[in-house]
Formats: C-alpha cells, sequence, structure tokens
C-alpha cells in the first residue's frame, strides 16, 4: 500500500536550506494534490518547535506529521523527498530523508505506518534504499519488503 | 553519541546543572546560527559601499544603517520567539525588539536575543491559559487580538527600560575606559574593550573615547596606539579560524566566510554572533586583545588615524614608516592568541558533550540495576503484578511516531514468538490508566510523566532500533 501512495510523490534534491523548508519542500507533492492544506504544513514545522525533534524517527531519517485538526488534512497520503546533503534538525539532528505523513484519522493510515516499519527494520532492504535515487527504484524497494 | 538515553523511572532526578547550560547554549546558538546568512549579506554590502569602504556608493550605503539596527535584530528576535512557540512566538518577539531596537538607539543584538524568547513565551503562557475555553468560531479573534494586546504592552515595556539601560552602560562604559587610560596599563583597556564590542558599543568607545585620545597623540607625535586598542582585528580573526577548525557543523561551515568580511573587509560584527554563540569566548577575545595591545606597546607603534573599517588593509594604509613590524606582530600575536583560547574551549566543550553522553550511560546502567531490583523485589511482592500485559507508545499527535514505534515493536515481538501482550499508540494524554509502561520518545518525556507520573516510562530516541527497546524485548523474553 505504501508504494501505491508514494506514485507520484517522491522527490530528490541536492539540499535545502533549513528543516523548516525541507518539511515545506517534503510535503509539496500533498499540498499541491490537495491531500492537505498549508495550515497543516504549519502544523508540522509547529510540532517540531513545540515538542522536540522526535520525528527523526531513526538516525537520517524524519517522519514529519501533526495532528489533523481543522481540517490540514483532507485526504491520508504519505510524500518522500531525498536530499543529497543532509539538513540540521533542532538539536543538530541530521536528516537527508523525509517522509511526510498526512493522516486522515486515526486509523487509516495504519497500513502505511506498518509497510514503512518493514522497510525500516530490513537491513538488507535499507542499504538499497539509501543508495536509491529514482522514484522506480524507491517504489520497488517498498513493493519487496510490503 | 546523541542517541544515548536512560530508561527513566518515574521520580527521576531532574537533568543535571551542565546539561541545562549546554541546553542553553545549544539554545543561543540556534537561535544565531539560522540568520548567519544576513550577517553576511549586511557585512559585503558594508564593507563595500560604506564612505571608507572598497567602493564608495551614498546611495546603497543607505541600506547599512537601518539593516543592522532594525533587520538583524529582529530576525534574531524572530527565531528566538519561534523556538519557544512556534510562529506566533516569532511575532511575539519581533514585536517586542522593536519597542528596544527604537529606544536603545544602537544595534540591539543582546537585547533582542533576550525579549524574542520573552515574546514567545509570553504568548505560550497566555495559548496554555485559554487553551479549550474559547467558544468555537472566535479562536481566530482571539489568536489576532492576544498577540495584539500582550504585543502592544511588550513594546511600550521594552521601549521604556532599554532607553536607561544603554544610557547607564554607556556611562559606565566611558568612565570606566577614563580610569583604566588614567592607570597607563593599556593592555587592561580590552577587558571592557571586548564586551563593550559585543554590545554594540563599539562606536561609542571608538569615537566617541579613543579616536580624540589619538588625535591629540598624534597632533604631538604623528601616531598613536589608541587607534589600535579597539579596532585590532586580529582577535576576531583567531576566533573565527578556530571556529572554521574546531566549531560545529553549520558554525564551522559558515565561519571561513565570515574571516573574509571581517579581517579583510573590516567589518568586526562578523564575529559577534560566534561570541553570542558560544559567550565563554569572551575570554579569548580579550586575552586577544590584551596581548595585540602589549605587543604594539612593546613595539612603541601606533597608527596615524582611526581605521576605520577595521580591516587589515587599513591598518597597513594607515602605519607609519617604520612600525610596520610592531603593527603586523600586534595583529598576528591577537590572532594566535585568541585561535589558541578559542580552540581550547571549543575543544572543552566537545568534551563535555561526550562526558554527558559517558555519565548519561553510566545512569542508564544504573537505572537499568535498579530496574531489575525493582521487578525482582515487585515479584516477590507480588508474583502478579510482574506480567506486562500492555505497552502503549505514545506521541504528540498519536498517529505517526507512536504508531511506527508500536507497529516496529509488535513486528519484533511477533519474531520472537513473545504473546500476550498488547502494544498499542496514543497521544500521550490518552494513553490508557492500565498500561504497564509508558514508551515515549526522550524529548516528550516531560510531557508524559505529566500525565502519567505513576508509570514506569521509557524513553526513546529511535522507533525503529532504540537500545531501551531492545532491552525491554530480552527481558520479555525470559520471562
Amino acid at each position: 500500500m505504501l508504494s501505491q501512495y508514494l506514485k507520484n510523490n517522491v522527490h530528490f534534491l541536492n539540499s535545502a536550506p533549513t528543516w523548516e523548508e525541507a518539511i515545506k519542500l517534503a510535503a509539496e507533492p500533498l499540498l499541491n494534490k490537495g491531500n492537505i492544506t498549508e495550515k497543516y504544513v504549519q502544523d508540522m514545522i509547529q510540532n517540531v518547535n513545540v515538542n522536540g525533534p522526535y520525528i527523526v524517527i531513526v538516525p537520517g531519517i524524519a517522519m514529519p506529521h501533526a495532528q489533523n485538526h481543522d481540517g490540514g488534512v483532507l485526504k491520508t497520503g504519505i510524500s518522500f523527498l531525498k536530499l543529497k546533503e543532509p539538513v540540521f534538525f533542532p538539536e543538530e539532528k541530521d536528516v537527508n530523508i523525509l517522509f511526510v505523513l498526512a493522516a486522515e484519522d486515526a486509523t487509516g493510515h495504519l497500513e502505511l505506518i506498518s509497510d514503512l516499519s518493514s522497510l525500516l527494520i530490513d537491513e538488507d532492504a535499507m542499504v538499497k534504499f539509501k543508495e536509491a535515487s529514482s522514484e522506480t527504484e524507491i517504489i520497488e524497494i517498498i513493493e519487496s519488503v510490503e | 553519541m546523541s542517541n544515548a538515553t536512560a530508561i527513566t523511572e518515574v521520580k527521576n532526578p531532574s537533568p543535571s546543572a551542565r546539561a541545562r547550560i549546554q541546553a542553553f547554549g545549544g539554545f543561543l546558538t540556534n537561535m544565531v546560527l539560522p540568520n548567519i546568512g544576513a550577517f553576511i549579506a549586511w557585512g559585503i554590502l558594508t564593507a563595500l559601499f560604506i564612505p571608507t569602504g572598497w567602493i564608495p556608493n551614498e546611495k546603497l550605503a543607505e541600506i547599512v544603517g537601518p539593516s543592522i539596527t532594525y533587520l538583524l535584530p529582529l530576525l534574531l528576535a524572530g527565531t528566538g520567539g519561534r523556538m519557544i512557540a512556534g510562529q506566533r512566538g516569532a511575532i511575539m518577539g519581533m514585536i517586542g525588539a522593536i519597542g528596544l531596537i527604537v529606544g536603545s538607539g544602537i544595534p540591539m543584538f543582546l537585547g533582542a536575543m533576550i525579549i524574542g524568547p520573552l515574546g514567545g513565551w509570553v504568548i505560550k503562557k497566555f495559548d496554555k491559559s485559554i487553551e479549550n475555553k474559547v467558544p468555537a468560531g472566535f479562536e481566530m479573534i482571539v489568536n489576532n487580538f492576544s498577540i495584539g494586546i500582550l504585543g502592544f504592552l511588550l513594546m511600550i515595556l521594552s521601549f521604556y527600560v532599554i532607553g536607561p539601560v544603554i544610557e547607564s552602560a554607556n556611562n559606565f562604559v566611558t568612565s570606566a575606559i577614563k580610569s583604566l587610560v588614567a592607570t597607563g596599563f593599556l593592555p587592561l583597556l580590552s577587558l571592557i574593550n571586548e564586551p563593550a564590542k559585543i554590545l554594540f558599543l563599539n562606536n561609542v568607545i571608538d569615537q566617541g573615547i579613543y579616536y580624540p585620545l589619538g588625535m591629540q597623540e598624534t597632533l604631538k607625535e604623528g601616531k598613536s596606539i589608541f587607534f589600535t586598542v579597539a579596532s585590532n582585528p586580529g582577535p576576531g580573526l583567531g576566533l573565527l579560524l578556530a571556529f572554521s577548525v574546531f566549531g560545529k557543523k553549520a558554525a564551522k561551515r559558515t565561519a571561513p566566510g565570515a574571516i573574509i568580511i571581517h579581517f579583510l573587509g573590516g567589518i568586526h560584527e562578523l564575529y559577534f554572533p560566534y561570541v553570542l554563540m558560544k559567550p565563554l569566548t569572551i575570554i579569548a577575545m580579550i586575552a586577544g586583545g590584551m596581548s595585540g595591545i602589549t605587543v604594539f606597546n612593546l613595539f612603541n607603534v601606533g597608527l596615524v588615524a582611526g581605521p576605520s573599517p577595521g580591516s587589515i588593509f587599513s591598518y597597513l594604509a594607515l602605519t607609519p614608516k617604520g612600525n610596520f613590524l610592531g603593527v603586523i606582530a600586534g595583529v598576528v600575536v591577537a590572532a594566535v592568541v585568541s585561535f589558541v583560547i578559542t580552540s581550547i574551549i571549543l575543544k572543552l566543550d566537545k568534551k563535555a558533550d561526550e562526558e554527558e553522553d559517558f555519565t548519561s550511560s553510566i545512569e542508564k546502567s544504573k537505572s537499568m540495576k535498579s530496574e531489575g531490583k525493582q521487578i525482582l523485589s515487585s515479584s516477590l511482592v507480588n508474583p502478579t503484578s510482574n506480567t506486562i500485559s500492555k505497552i502503549s507508545f505514545a506521541c504528540d499527535a498519536g498517529v505517526g511516531s507512536s504508531a511506527m514505534g508500536a507497529t516496529t515493536f509488535r513486528k519484533r515481538l511477533q519474531k520472537k514468538n513473545i504473546n500476550g501482550i498488547e502494544v498499542k499508540h496514543y497521544r500521550i494524554e490518552d494513553a490508557p490508566k492500565d498500561s504497564d509502561i509508558i514508551v515515549v520518545h526522550k524529548d516528550l518525556y516531560e510531557r508524559a510523566r505529566l500525565s502519567h507520573n505513576d508509570k514506569k516510562i521509557i524513553t526513546i530516541s529511535n522507533y525503529i532500533d532504540d537500545p531501551n527497546l531492545a532491552q525491554l524485548i530480552n527481558e520479555l523474553e525470559e520471562k
């Protein structure tokens, strides 16, 4: 399911000036497709400001997300951004992979999370994943662990 | 090792004083670093276009003043406010800072770095106090007017407080310098000069005190050391070089650019943010300044006029014949001294980080031990309470990272064939009261403790592969 959701939502960039920008850039596909509103992007940034960079779920990988209040999320979705050069989150955590998660309700996205988790605990897949440089490659690797 | 975490037990002692100081240092750094680009932009502009710059341009030089007076402090205040309370904090911080700026009449960096977070804190407290009390439909008006009214008050407060503060600082600096000059031992002047520069009183001291003194002496002797006491570019060069070599990440990467603008362009303001990031480095600046003055004194050298801007080129241009060796030596020695001391400070800082990791890992092993005892003793007293049947992962929203943690943990349990444990994810505040263990990210520990004071809380910093979770799985496996 994760692989389907990621179609056309995968981007690669050289760098991002700040972590806030990185979240914005990573969220762009969801914003453009109408999955989320500008407000949700701000909420995700605010979440880090208030609660700290706990969305950096493993070293190098962040999963920006926030609570869906005031209709910030219109439709569950996920987007992916990979940076050549890492960007620094607070507490000097460097991140070069971002999965932006938008969850419409408390349950609809759990399969996505489950797939993502399968990917992250599969060491072989992660080695390939960190090397991947195209959407096709990314999606193939994810399909292999789903 | 940033992922060193501790299995934190209920009623754990509060973080050590050193950890707090470190957190504060990190706070200063995070407030300054994102804005270095603006400092550099301003530095290039100034080095080029001011009347004594490379290509003087009266029109473009008009940007110089407002940028340093308004733009840079406002940016710092905005970043400071944002770090405390997000966008609303940023707005409050900047509103407060403008009162300060207009009230002081000099570039108010330090003030902005205080008022910014203060503004953020005020609005955060306010927002918290009205949380869930605003009737539906009125959120927008309450949001806007709360910033509007509180900001208005903060603006006026900072305007009235800052004027007298600056005036008394000016008076203090002026009289302190005069009495130090009277002692005849000039290196002592650095004790006042360097802190005053960082506080942006450099124009007051240079143009108000040293240049007049220098001009008197020049009339008599053709040169004066007073032109050099506060304008030596050496100490700043040493500081920035040390940051280029031993600094951390972004500070390290930006320092070389700052060197060019500071040392060649003569815009000393470029090194101020680095001192503000690591306030202890002021010691290096003072020592650098002192050794510079000592060397100038030893060689009995001076300049023929006030070097403005204080770049190495204006120094050389204003050095009278026969003084070159002494002037260059003074600059070089100052740079070397401040480089060495700044390097030591930066190195100690790194070491302290490592020690902190080290102590936290000791704490961790201790708490693991006591936890082991606790499990043991509780199993002796009441064998049934020992079983763990419900583990709750919690995060801010209860949809993302907690779900990730819970899912991954379930998979790991499955692999190990451990059954009969319910692993679910929740918003921190909604985690059920009958959970045996609550797992949160270490950043959210305080908040989790507020709601679940009586629970065993495990903190993690990695949702997929955390040593504390591995430890928990081992424990569960043994049962």
